[in-house]
């Protein structure tokens, strides 16, 4: 049983005898385990044995602001670090003398500025002490917060990742002062070097377990009382599940946790199609999610960046951004050109056509108006769109051009906003897309991807069963993983070997800890980043040898380190010393997975349309479309573009020139049409 | 006569098939090009960040990436990534200037251009140019371009940031246009000439072939693009980006009512003399679509390294104008092509060999801030608050105690600060000046390299520029260094206020520099650090302070910083800086009493500035009991029916002494205009779209007869003999 608690909708999936059933239902966004408990009474989750769980509440606060009052304890005459963040401003801001940073004090700070408190001790970067600790400056401070009555406080100094003995010494202090209030120290969530993102990983932290915290005990009666007595798990942002002991005692983790096990699902239905190189692309409302899987794994980042220069440091899955979704409002530039986003219309008021007050045109009302979309017919019949809404919108736009071509520009420039995502990743990995098959999901995802094909060159683009609710699959696809990491800045050479094995086993120890009942099947892998000397940024995840680290093992890293170097950049230097930065270790341990019942193969006939639809306002049309039903379509029938294939919850646009193809799995296969 | 005009298209009335028939394409694959473009620009720009080896490259992101358009399009900028701009607006000329001086004939697949001589490509000499022609079938379609700053050039100093340097033989070396790669191969000469020369070549080395890789990168990009729309579609859409930029522009400056404006900031001085300061002046002109700037009056050019070129000019010039009229369309070289700049030859802003040209980006901020303050009365509430003026750049090197060398540049000065404040709102406290975007490096990027530790870096009450939106705040910087060193200090406004209140607004304080002192034996500080506010045994480096205090008063005596060439430093010196306020945007008095309230809980406002400042009265203890203070209403009316005490504000420190201004001759031409009928024909040279020009214009209308493209410009090059 899975449940993934998004900002509009909720999406229950359960995995029952090799069925999968699916809930979508509006988020409850005054209680949001109200809801979530609500979906999983309808379901039945008494005879679960697992129960996965992604939620977007803790990144909604932080992007809202309604977020709990933490307090920062930081190195006296560094508190303003949360104004200033790395310093750089966005593209769209170079020249903008009214951009005002986001989490800054004259905009929307996450802690205001008389709750960051400075603390008289610092460190040096080797972790001495070049002024100790002031325990009655530090208590001063801390009463001051009391005042204030904070809900939680983070702990973050300087060089706090190297030696956390002030870090600690202040915890101490904050119990004593302030009783067993929420308290994490910088160098135990995030001991990496770097004091901003550290700090800022160590504030959300705190207000994650505020956030999270009062949640889960909710949610934890609520499921005992519906007879659950399974294994919980939070998916965190790379989409790794983590037991809720777990993921409590950490919860910056979990922070973007639904867009990742898109990726995640990706991964798994691609391993049971026998496709190890993905490119996954969720179109929801709002916006295009692009992630990337390679050799079965999905690309995974050091960093996630909540707003502009707002960064967590925890693993998560490489998603890019892009403003093209389904709800993205259509406008006219100043030269009459169409363009679409970053706005959107959301869910309320939506897309004109919904005629419920929205009056910009949308991509969904460009679907429309050409046919792809059947007013009669949006979210499995619960909403019936209006054609002429659609149109008055598109009228009103400012420009030259006429109805068809405003109708054709929107959609061509969605999906060229969507393709330059697509590129965005896909050069940010070195790839080439050609080896690569487009995973299409999301609600809009069907509708709007086929036609990226012939822009991003992938292989194929495959319709899952379900595109909808795959991202909540995901939550059903994915392994427990434990895992510690530790930053070292450490020269690779023979000398350490014995250093490097320390911390090895210490992380594995650690690793181990944690395992509790899984010790038995689980496998400690290790990796380390690494960069070359001078270098300020690491080249992550570099397999570690195993077994006792000598010198030959040393070596071993080093070679490594410069074989990945090559393979990702294209340089290779061998006479600049490797300098390791951050050791891993982590356990994964499989969880049951989602399985596809799959279709029957069609042993007569062949796939029909119901009806012939008219597609308007495309390059080379009008065309006739067939118009297919998914649930009629059986393994191996192949369906000429262009075509329409209609499901309760989505709608699949096959254009012109290509074909579609029916997988065992029940999944849609599109490929461009071999030129004749 | 006939008019001469470089009015832009009217893009959106053109009909579609009058587009397609401009254009080679239609508008959506033009959109679909020029985003192209500055995605490959942003990704190279990213791939660099990620794999450099010099610090300033790496941690600060002292580089930008572009693309440039096709040589017989003019070699246009067409799309830049999210860098600094004082890169950006001299690239398109210094791009054209270094490609036909080395032969566009000569270029082959996979090679790499660099050049670096500020006469030539504008900046100064550590900012590298690195040029990859992209070629598609067969021919030159455009350029790939990396501007890169390089760790040290060579030159007196270690990092080049000092102001003494006298001359270009001091300033460092000058690379004429030349391969760095050929067909994809190092030109090792060339290396070998650079590193020979230059400090740190093991970290510059790697960096070239990473430049190399990343330029490789941006031109398969575009090759692969150009491939699918076609040649036409391309050449097309790169001039399509470059008029919606200019036609932007245009239609900016037409919101603007027609007159003359004139506007002046100071630069502290130039490092030798302390008497005088250099004066920036600007005179605006509009009328109807014509604008132009003439910075006749601004001080002539300084025996020291505090110069800038003509391209540096036009670029600060055309950035102040695009700051308040159209901040959001992409930066390209089509924002130029409706302003025209005067530029009296020999200045301060247009140095001559063999000036020294170093300090280019100070005299860019203050050239900005003089534009500013011209354009502010006609902007009305539009206008924008100064800025904290210097980046008040620090260099440092030296031996430690157990005898390795140490350097340090651009990061334990005062680099970034307040911004001014604006009719939507109150300024950032801390951002890069408006010609630049770079990354601070972190304090524990630093301080594993640097025997330095930087021990504050707060905002400081009462500096902000009051006003209805307050400007961001003055920063309080100290850092103790471990090590005996040398240190090169270049703070350039200090002198006068740089964050000028707008609209009513108040100035933000100035601030200053000092020299402390603390016992750092056996690596540890015992007791209690110098508070920031106490300056009672600091030395003055720079500033107007306090005869007794020594705290910054505009009243007070200046502290000149140049007094010293070498500021030699024991272990235990502490850098004290104090950044400039940013400017205020409205009357203070009419502030929302519960925004000053929150600024004396969060210590940007004492209570005593409150009730001076904004004429609130604020009652409680902000440091004891935060959430105590509260706003006493009856005081508060009470003050502010009394309205702000005549001496509010200190008084602004007096116009400084400066170095004489240079002017522009104009030729007289007898004749009358045929637009407007004046008889006030003149001739002269000015900088636009392309480069320099030499025009022929109604004085009367601005309206141009003549416009001729005059490619060597003012500029002799010694080189030109060879």
């Amino acid at each position: 049983m899975a449940v993934d608690v998004g900002g509009t909708f909720t999406d229950v999936v359960a995995v029952r005898d090799g069925r999968i059933e699916t809930v979508k239902v509006p988020t409850d966004l005054a209680d949001s385990a109200r809801g979530v408990l609500a979906g999983l009474a309808e379901i039945g989750i008494a005879d679960a044995a697992v129960f996965n769980h992604a939620s977007t509440a803790g990144l909604n606060a932080v992007l809202t602001r309604r977020l709990p009052k933490v307090a920062l304890l930081c190195t006296a005459g560094h508190r303003d670090i949360l104004d200033i963040g790395r310093n750089w401003r966005p593209a769209e801001a170079v020249s903008d003398p009214r951009w005002q940073r986001s989490f800054s004090d004259v905009a929307r700070p996450l802690v205001p500025r008389y709750l960051r408190r400075g603390v008289d001790e610092r460190l040096h970067p080797d972790g001495n002490v070049l002024r100790a600790l002031d325990e009655a400056q530090a208590r001063a401070q801390i009463r001051v917060l009391g005042r204030c009555r904070v809900e939680g406080v983070a702990i973050a100094l300087l060089h706090g990742y190297v030696d956390a003995v002030h870090e600690r010494r202040l915890r101490e202090l904050v119990r004593e002062e302030l009783g067993d209030i929420p308290c994490a120290i910088s160098g135990e969530v995030s001991p990496l070097a770097g004091e901003y993102p550290r700090t800022v990983t160590t504030v959300i932290d705190v207000m994650m377990r505020l956030i999270y915290g009062d949640y889960t005990a909710r949610l934890g009666r609520g499921l005992a009382e519906l007879g659950f007595g399974g294994r919980w798990h939070y998916a965190d942002c790379a989409a790794m599940l983590a037991p809720v002991e777990t993921a409590m005692a950490r919860p910056s983790r979990i922070i973007f946790s639904g867009p990742a096990a898109g990726t995640t699902a990706s991964a798994h239905f691609g391993a049971l199609l026998g496709e190890s190189r993905l490119i996954c692309a969720d179109v929801g409302g709002t916006s295009t999610d692009v992630s990337v899987v390679l050799e079965g794994r999905p690309v995974v980042d050091t960093q996630v960046e909540l707003e502009h220069d707002l960064p967590v440091s925890t693993l998560s899955n490489a998603i890019t951004s892009v403003g093209a979704g389904g709800g993205s409002i259509v406008s006219a530039g100043r030269a009459g050109e169409i363009r679409v986003g970053p706005e959107s219309a959301g869910a309320a008021p939506g897309p004109a056509c919904y005629d419920a007050g929205g009056t910009a045109p949308t991509m969904t009302d460009a679907c429309l108006l050409i046919g792809i979309l059947d007013a009669t017919r949006f979210m499995g019949g619960r909403r019936t769109l209006s054609y002429a809404r659609a149109e008055a919108a598109f009228a009103a736009l400012d420009t030259p051009l006429d109805l068809s071509r405003r109708v054709q520009g929107a959609f061509d420039t969605g999906l060229a906003n969507i393709a330059e995502g697509i590129l965005d990743i896909v050069i940010g990995n070195g790839i080439d897309p050609r080896d690569f098959v487009l995973m299409c999901y999301g609600a809009a995802g069907p509708m709007l991807l086929p036609a990226v094909l012939p822009l991003v060159q992938a292989r194929a683009a495959i319709v899952p069963p379900h595109p909808g609710l795959f991202s909540a699959l995901g939550l059903l696809s994915a392994d427990r993983v434990f895992m510690e990491s530790r930053s070292r800045y450490v020269q690779l050479e023979p000398a350490c070997a014995e250093m490097i094995d320390a911390i090895y086993r210490e992380l594995e120890a650690a690793v181990r800890a944690q395992l509790g009942d899984d010790i038995g099947e689980a496998v400690l892998l290790r990796s380390f980043d690494a960069r070359m000397v001078g270098q300020a940024y690491e080249t992550p995840f570099i397999d570690a040898p195993d077994g006792p680290i000598d010198a030959a093992a040393v070596a071993a890293m080093v070679a490594r380190f410069h074989d990945t170097y090559e393979r990702r950049t294209g340089n290779r230097f061998d006479a600049v010393p490797v300098q390791a930065v951050t050791f891993r270790v982590r356990a994964a341990v499989a969880v049951a997975r989602a399985t596809f019942a799959g279709v029957p193969v069609r042993t007569a006939g062949s796939a029909e349309p119901r009806r012939s639809v008219t597609l308007s306002h495309l390059a080379g049309g009008p065309w006739q479309a067939g118009e297919y039903e998914r649930a009629e379509l059986l393994a191996g029938d192949v369906i000429p573009g262009p075509a329409i294939v209609r499901e309760p919850l989505s709608t699949t646009y096959l254009p012109p020139a290509h074909r579609l193809t029916v997988g065992a799995l029940g999944e849609l296969v599109i490929t461009a049409e071999p030129r004749a | 006569m006939s008019i001469v005009t470089t009015a832009s298209p009217d893009l959106r009335a053109l009909d579609e098939a009058a587009f397609a028939a401009r254009y080679g394409a239609d508008r959506f694959t033009c959109e679909v090009l020029a985003n192209r473009g500055r995605y490959v620009a942003e990704h190279i720009c990213t791939a660099l960040l990620h794999r450099a080896f010099s610090p300033i490259i790496t941690f600060s992101q002292d580089f930008v990436g572009a693309v440039i358009g096709a040589p017989e399009a003019g070699y246009p900028l067409t799309a830049v990534n999210k860098g600094n701009v004082i890169f950006l607006g001299s690239l398109a000329t210094g791009v054209r200037t270094t490609i036909e001086e080395f032969g566009l004939d000569r270029l082959a697949p996979g090679d790499l251009v660099i050049c670096n001589d500020p006469f030539r490509v504008g900046n100064h000499v550590n900012d590298m140019c690195f040029i990859r022609p992209v070629f598609h079938a067969g021919k030159v379609a455009g350029f790939v371009v990396i501007r890169a700053h390089q760790l040290d050039m060579g030159g007196t100093v270690p990092g080049g940031f000092s102001l003494l340097k006298a001359n270009v033989f001091e300033n460092g070396l000058v690379m004429s246009p030349q391969r760095l790669f050929h067909r994809g191969e190092p030109v090792r000469e060339a290396m070998r000439t650079i590193i020979d020369n230059t400090r740190f070549g093991d970290l510059l080395l790697p960096d070239f072939h990473t430049i190399h890789a990343c330029c490789a990168l941006g031109e398969r990009l575009l090759v692969e693009s150009i491939g699918r729309y076609g040649t036409a579609a391309w050449h097309g859409a790169m001039r399509y980006t470059v008029d919606a930029a200019a036609a932007a522009m245009q239609d900016a400056i037409a919101s603007l009512p027609d007159g003359t404006w004139t506007g002046e900031d100071f630069v502290d001085s130039d490092g030798r003399d302390a008497a005088r300061a250099y004066r920036l002046q600007v005179t605006v002109r509009k009328q109807g679509r014509h604008l132009e700037v003439d910075l006749g009056g601004c001080s002539a050019q300084s025996p020291t390294a505090l110069n800038a070129t003509a391209l540096d000019a036009q670029t600060a010039v055309a950035l102040a104008l695009k700051l308040v009229l159209d901040p959001h369309t992409p930066f390209t070289s089509g924002l130029y092509r409706d302003i025209d700049v005067v530029i009296p030859t020999g200045s301060i802003a247009s140095a001559v060999p063999d000036a020294a040209v170093m300090f280019y980006f100070e005299v860019q901020s203050a050239l900005v801030n003089a534009m500013l303050r011209a354009l502010a009365a006609p902007l009305g509430s539009r206008a924008i608050g100064g800025a904290y003026g210097s980046t008040n750049l620090h260099t440092g090197a030296g031996t430690t105690a157990d005898g390795t060398p140490w350097f340090s540049a651009a990061e334990l000065e005062a680099q970034y600060g307040a911004w001014g404040a604006t009719d939507s709102g109150d300024g950032n406290n801390h951002c890069g000046l408006a010609m630049l975007n770079m990354i601070m490096p972190a304090v524990e990027d630093i301080e594993p390299r640097v025997p330095a530790r930087i021990l504050d870096r707060e905002y400081v009450a009462d500096t902000a520029g009051p006003g209805r939106h307050r400007g961001g705040a003055g920063l309080a910087k100290q850092s103790v260094f471990l090590a005996p060193g040398d240190h090169y200090l270049v703070p350039l406004h200090f002198r006068t206020a740089s964050g000028s209140g707008v609209a009513g607004g108040g100035d933000g304080r100035t601030g200053g520099a000092w020299w402390l002192h603390v016992d750092t034996g056996s690596a540890r500080v015992e007791g209690a650090l110098p508070p920031v506010d106490d300056f009672t045994a600091a030395e003055p480096v720079a500033g107007h302070l306090d005869g007794d205090t020594l705290a910054p008063d505009a009243a007070g005596e200046f502290a000149f910083f140049g007094r010293l060439p070498v500021w030699q430093r024991e272990a235990g010196a502490v850098l004290r800086w104090r950044t400039n306020g940013g400017g205020g945007w409205g009357e203070a008095y009419t502030r929302d009493p519960q925004a000053v309230l929150r600024d004396v809980r969060d210590g940007y406002v004492s209570i005593a500035g409150a009730a001076r400042d904004y004429g609130v009265c604020v009652v409680g203890d902000p440091d004891e009991d935060p959430e105590g203070i509260a706003v006493d209403e009856t005081a508060t009316a009470r003050l502010r029916e009394v309205g702000p005490p005549r001496e509010h504000t200190p008084a602004p420190a007096a116009t400084p002494d400066c170095v004489a201004g240079v002017h522009l001759e104009r030729e007289s031409v007898t004749g009358a205009c045929p637009a407007c009928g004046a008889q006030a024909l003149a001739r002269y040279p000015v900088l636009s779209e392309g480069g320099w020009y030499r025009v022929l214009k109604c004085q009367a209308c601005l309206a141009a007869v003549e416009r001729v493209a005059d490619d060597a410009g003012p500029i002799a090059l010694k080189s030109r003999l060879v």
